[in-house]
């Protein structure tokens, strides 16, 4: 999977690139709205994360060129202005998602995750684990064809630990996750810790073997 | 308040009422000195009583007169004044009313009519230059949040991804992940911090215009169903007692950062095991927790003044309430009553 990283502070970007450099993602990089246009006229991405306030132009032509180009690359707007207009504008001109920075790695993992698997697995989205079975668009879950029923904020951490496989996760992380803009607001994240510890039954009592490690107390990581 | 020209009928009438009466005397003196110059001429004589018939007939006949043109004058001077002010003062008004309808949200200049009257010509010149300043220092201003914003956020998110980089290390001991947990919980919390003094800023700044019809009721339940996990962690129970169908008009994101921000402080500052009681009526919001000493009411809404070290808050949560309630002109108030912080919005 080919991911373009459209962004000028070059510390992020090398940490997004970083993040994401695993056997799944490639990641190659441009900094100026020039090299931007560039590359995304020549070559195809599955994926393309753009910043807004790029040296040499706005972001928002970059996603009008793709548009006009008829390219079918996702685009997740990664903007430092967290404004409603500017979230309005990008996903009205084509983006799939917008997140404001700062944000968690493994919650750009997890949308870039998703966008992909919106776009190219279209009807059939259906994510194998080996004993595990994830049906993406009906939302189930099943071990060994056993269907094991989660709750939607189970079926969301499950997501978000495929997606995010074999990283580890703050639990701050996944808190944001889970409660948006209120789990921001306080600094006790235990309600996490119960979904997780029923996700992780639920799962081992279907007969799926643990992939979920907890790592020094706090974090998580799905391993495989 | 008196409408302008009204004030200058009112002088002219009074000073036109002294004339006409002034005229009496005059008029009576002229006649009666004619009067007498012609009975002398024909050698009239007349009697006392009906010299003095005459003299009242005179003064009765010029009264009248005066009065009647008094009266001509009043009705003409009043039509006058009304044709008058509706031509001469339409510059004026058609102005006035491009004022009242100028949001500087729109950021749009205001198209004065040109005029052939100088003073109007002038006070149009001074306006748009006014407004044209207005207008600057807004988007000035709102420039300034927007790259206060870019710049905080950009390296805020840096050093974050670099914690979040340097918890994937294979080697961490745990006292090592400990510590980055405890800096990325630091930093979340100002990002939060630059997050609210934004919105602050932009609150002020009269952004948020957009306006609809919303459901308080159901928006104060779907609120509250989102807080449930957070009571529980601390086994707190949360009676609502909401009044359906309350209505209130005004911009949604707002409405929801003062539920969520109320939510909040009444979580976070009692103690678990306390209830917390979420009261909707008609008129008014009330939410009221547990806490052992009553707080500060003068210093409360002020920023950065509730920050405590036990309760690391951002501090600018109760000033963002009172800044969505003074857009609105709702009132939030503060009350310490039988062991409970009460906070009470009346809308």
């Amino acid at each position: 999977m080919k991911i373009l990283i459209i962004e000028d502070e070059q510390a992020l970007a090398q940490s997004i690139g970083t993040y994401l450099s695993d056997t799944n993602y490639l990641c190659e990089f441009a900094a100026t709205f020039g090299e931007a246009m560039e590359k995304v006229e020549v070559y195809e991405y599955d994926c393309i994360l753009l910043d807004l306030m790029l040296p040499g132009g706005d972001g928002f032509k970059v996603l009008e060129e793709l548009k006009a180009m008829k390219k079918q690359e996702g685009v997740i707007i990664i903007s430092a202005k967290n404004s409603i207009e500017d979230k309005i504008k990008g996903l009205e001109m084509g983006a799939d998602d917008y997140m404001a920075k700062p944000f968690h790695l493994s919650e750009l993992g997890a949308r870039i995750y998703s966008v992909i698997r919106r776009k190219y697995f279209g009807n059939v989205n259906i994510v194998e684990q080996n004993e595990l079975k994830i049906d993406l668009l009906a939302k189930a879950v099943s071990v060994n064809n056993r269907e094991v029923p989660l709750t939607k904020k189970e079926f969301g951490l499950l997501l978000y630990f495929i997606s995010n496989k074999n990283r580890v996760i703050s639990k701050s992380a996944l808190a944001e996750h889970i409660s948006g803009d209120i789990a921001d607001m306080f600094d006790n994240y235990d309600f996490v810790y119960a979904h997780i510890k029923n996700l992780k039954k639920k799962l081992t009592e279907a007969g799926c073997e643990n992939h979920l490690k907890t790592l020094y107390g706090t974090g998580y990581k799905w391993e495989i | 308040m008196n409408k302008l020209l009204n004030q200058s009928l009112k002088q002219f009438l009074v000073y036109s009422g002294i004339v006409l009466a002034c005229s009496i005397p005059v008029y009576y003196i002229a006649i009666s000195m004619l009067w007498q110059y012609e009975l002398s001429e024909h050698h009239i004589i007349l009697t006392p009583e009906a010299d003095r018939e005459d003299s009242f007939l005179i003064i009765g006949a010029v009264t009248l007169l005066s009065v009647f043109f008094f009266a001509l004058l009043l009705g003409g001077f009043v039509l006058l004044n009304r044709r008058i002010s509706r031509r001469l003062w339409q510059p004026f008004y058609r102005s006035l009313a491009q004022i009242k309808n100028f949001n500087l949200n729109q950021q749009a200049k205001l198209p004065f009519e040109p005029t052939n009257i100088a003073e109007f010509a002038e006070l149009n010149a001074s306006l748009d230059k006014l407004i044209d300043g207005n207008i600057a220092v807004y988007a000035q201003q709102k420039e300034f949040a927007d790259n206060a914003s870019h710049e905080l956020q950009t390296p805020l998110s840096i050093v974050q991804s670099k914690l979040e980089l340097l918890l994937q290390s294979q080697t961490l001991r745990d006292e090592q992940y400990k510590l980055i947990e405890e800096a990325v919980h630091a930093l979340l919390r100002v990002g939060r911090i630059n997050k609210n003094l934004l919105l602050l800023t932009k609150i002020e700044n009269s952004q948020f215009t957009e306006k609809e019809d919303i459901d308080l009721s159901g928006l104060v339940e779907d609120t509250v169903l989102q807080f449930i996990p957070f009571s529980q962690d601390k086994e707190q129970e949360l009676q609502t007692s909401l009044l359906p169908g309350t209505r209130v008009q005004g911009n949604r994101m707002l409405i929801e950062i003062l539920l969520n921000n109320l939510m909040t402080n009444a979580i976070r500052h009692s103690p678990p095991r306390s209830p917390i009681s979420i009261d909707l009526s008609g008129s008014s919001l009330v939410i009221a927790n547990a806490g052992s000493v009553p707080l500060d009411a003068s210093q409360l809404f002020k920023r950065f003044s509730s920050a405590s070290t036990q309760t690391p808050g951002t501090g600018l949560g109760l000033s963002l309430i009172q800044q969505v309630c003074n857009r609105y002109n709702w009132q939030v108030v503060y009350a310490y009553y039988n062991g409970r912080h009460i906070f009470s919005v009346r809308f």
